[in-house]
């Protein structure tokens, strides 16, 4: 049966106080005594906070504030508000373990429950009964490798987990060497291996040239009388000279390779054309032609370039002129505009001047009206209302008078 | 036994933001253990003069003091010939919210004010009191001597 979630929590504690935080916590989170964010974070009657167990300790010492040296024992230590405990416990801490591989990164107030339940990386409890090793969890699962094993060849026992690195070291086993066939402990091997003499080894020229190779403790013979090594000082210093001269020709092809962007060549055909129509002529001209198409080919760049600057000439004039046609357009469609606007202008003030005229009109044929009004009502050509009315009242007159007065307000 | 965090916060600090004319190093093999130098205040006998001290924090520290000791010579009322300093605060008055560069300041700012009346070294302090321009003088001599190199 398949041990349960729960009985591989993990046992491993989480100090608190050496977490690391995600993001630099305000100065004023700092317990003044730990420089850490408070952890249970309590407060004094003069009002400071401290954690709690850094307060206690400082109270056994000395019964004093340590941020206003004010007389203080345990009992004037209370918790502190809620606010801050929630403040401090909602900073974002990343895993303690992180130095195994572990990036997760949580609110601290969850990191216990992660490193217990979750942290591929805590350690817990071997999944074998009755072994009492610890394992990271993503390896819980796995055989127990705390089962001790034997060694092959020294005769110890050796934890499984410790096999690969006792494998190295372990003192009876040997290997041979495979230049020499002699048999080496391992940790003597590699220093041998360095310095077989049985070995097959090139001539130290070989990069320049020489093909000479033999076991090493022959070479030496051959190095002295080796041409290619006298020359090597001066080979060397020939290739670190290529070398940097490629690099420069390599900088100086970037350049231009910015400046005269690669097209395809304008006219390819045509000289293939000719270098097949030279090839079938004679057998003999061979050389010569591909002689002729190496020149064709120098030649034709010249001329490639030649058209591209003058390509290159055309199109600045042309943008050139592009430019001052535009800037014509500009200048037309500026004075066209400010014609119109001048026109339409003169045509406003004539229509605000006709305006004016219909509005003298308006307020002088008013005025003839409610003078007509207050002289005689009868004149106003309603003469039945009028006769109805009998004597005419000065009530209705008015109201005549104040919806006319209306209407030239409206 | 690991460091604790406020150990490496406050070195961190000490060495990224260092308090002027104050120098405090740790050592490699102990992290507890500092190099310290201050410079002598000025208008005081001890201007143009680099003290050395040695500065070890203790294993309960904070919430004991660390431990300070002058090693270049000094003539000083409140220091006597071993380097031991009298300060409040490194003793009675210790609170564990001090820190490092708060104590290093706290004796920078006593040898600009030495206190004869709570004397360490008692010829010293005496003089002080009766003949204080020598005093100064004889102070002003001991720092051009040993405190300058």
């Amino acid at each position: 049966m398949a041990p349960s979630r729960s009985s591989r929590n993990s046992l491993q504690s989480v100090d608190l106080r050496a977490l690391d935080y995600l993001t630099v916590p305000s100065a004023n989170l700092l317990c003044p005594i730990c420089h850490s964010p408070l952890i249970t974070p309590v407060q004094t009657r003069c009002l400071h906070t401290f954690c709690s167990a850094c307060i206690s300790l400082s109270l056994d010492r000395s019964l004093s504030c340590p941020v206003d040296r004010k007389p203080l024992s345990h009992d004037d230590v209370t918790p502190a508000p809620i606010m801050i405990a929630n403040l401090v416990n909602d900073l974002p801490v990343l895993c303690p373990n992180r130095e195994r591989g572990c990036t997760a990164s949580c609110a601290r107030w969850l990191v216990e429950s992660h490193v217990r339940e979750d942290c591929e990386y805590a350690s817990v409890k071997c999944a074998k009964e009755g072994c009492d090793g610890m394992v990271e969890r993503r390896e819980a699962e796995g055989e127990c490798v705390h089962e001790e094993v034997q060694c092959e060849y020294c005769e110890g026992s050796v934890k499984k987990v410790d096999l690969e690195s006792h494998n190295r070291e372990c003192p009876k086993l040997s290997s041979e060497c495979p230049h020499c066939l002699q048999a080496f402990a391992n940790p003597e091997l590699a220093a041998h291996m360095a310095e077989c003499p049985e070995e097959i080894v090139e001539c130290s020229a070989s990069c320049y040239g020489c093909s000479y190779t033999s076991r090493r403790s022959d070479i030496e013979s051959h190095t002295s009388t080796c041409h290619f090594v006298a020359l090597s000082p001066v080979l060397q210093l020939h290739a670190e000279r290529i070398a940097t001269l490629e690099l420069e020709n390599k900088a100086i092809r970037q350049k231009l390779d910015l400046l005269v962007p690669p097209r395809p060549l304008p006219t390819p055909t045509s000289s293939t054309v000719t270098t097949t129509a030279s090839n079938p002529m004679s057998a003999s001209s061979q050389v010569s032609s591909t002689t002729t198409a190496g020149r064709d080919m120098t030649s034709e760049m010249q001329d490639y370039t030649f058209h591209l600057y003058s390509e290159y000439e055309q199109l600045r004039s042309d943008v050139e002129r592009l430019n001052a046609q535009i800037r014509e357009l500009d200048v037309k469609q500026d004075m066209a505009r400010i014609n119109e606007g001048l026109r339409y202008n003169d045509e406003m003030t004539g229509v605000r001047a006709a305006i004016n005229g219909l509005r003298m009109q308006l307020h002088w044929l008013l005025a003839n009206r409610r003078e007509a009004g207050t002289s005689s009502p009868a004149t106003s050509g309603n003469a039945g209302r009028a006769v109805a009315g009998g004597s005419a009242n000065g009530g209705e007159i008015r109201r005549m008078s104040d919806s006319a007065r209306q209407v030239v307000k409206l | 036994m690991a460091l604790p965090k406020r150990i490496i916060k406050e070195t961190e600090r000490l060495v990224a933001e260092p308090v002027p004319g104050i120098q405090a190093v740790p050592h490699e093999d102990n992290l507890r253990y500092f190099d310290v130098s201050i410079h002598g205040p000025t208008q005081s006998p001890y201007e143009g003069g680099v003290f050395k001290l040695e500065l070890f924090l203790p294993e309960d520290y904070p919430m004991t003091p660390p431990k300070i000791r002058f090693l270049t010579k000094i003539y000083h009322p409140n220091i006597d010939r071993l380097g031991r300093i009298c300060l409040d605060v490194l003793k009675a008055n210790w609170s564990p919210a001090l820190q490092i560069r708060t104590i290093l300041l706290s004796i920078q700012a006593l040898l600009g004010a030495p206190n004869p009346d709570d004397p360490l070294a008692n010829d010293v302090a005496q003089r002080w009191k009766e003949d204080e321009p020598g005093a100064i003088a004889t102070a002003r001599e001991w720092t051009q001597t040993y405190a300058t190199s």
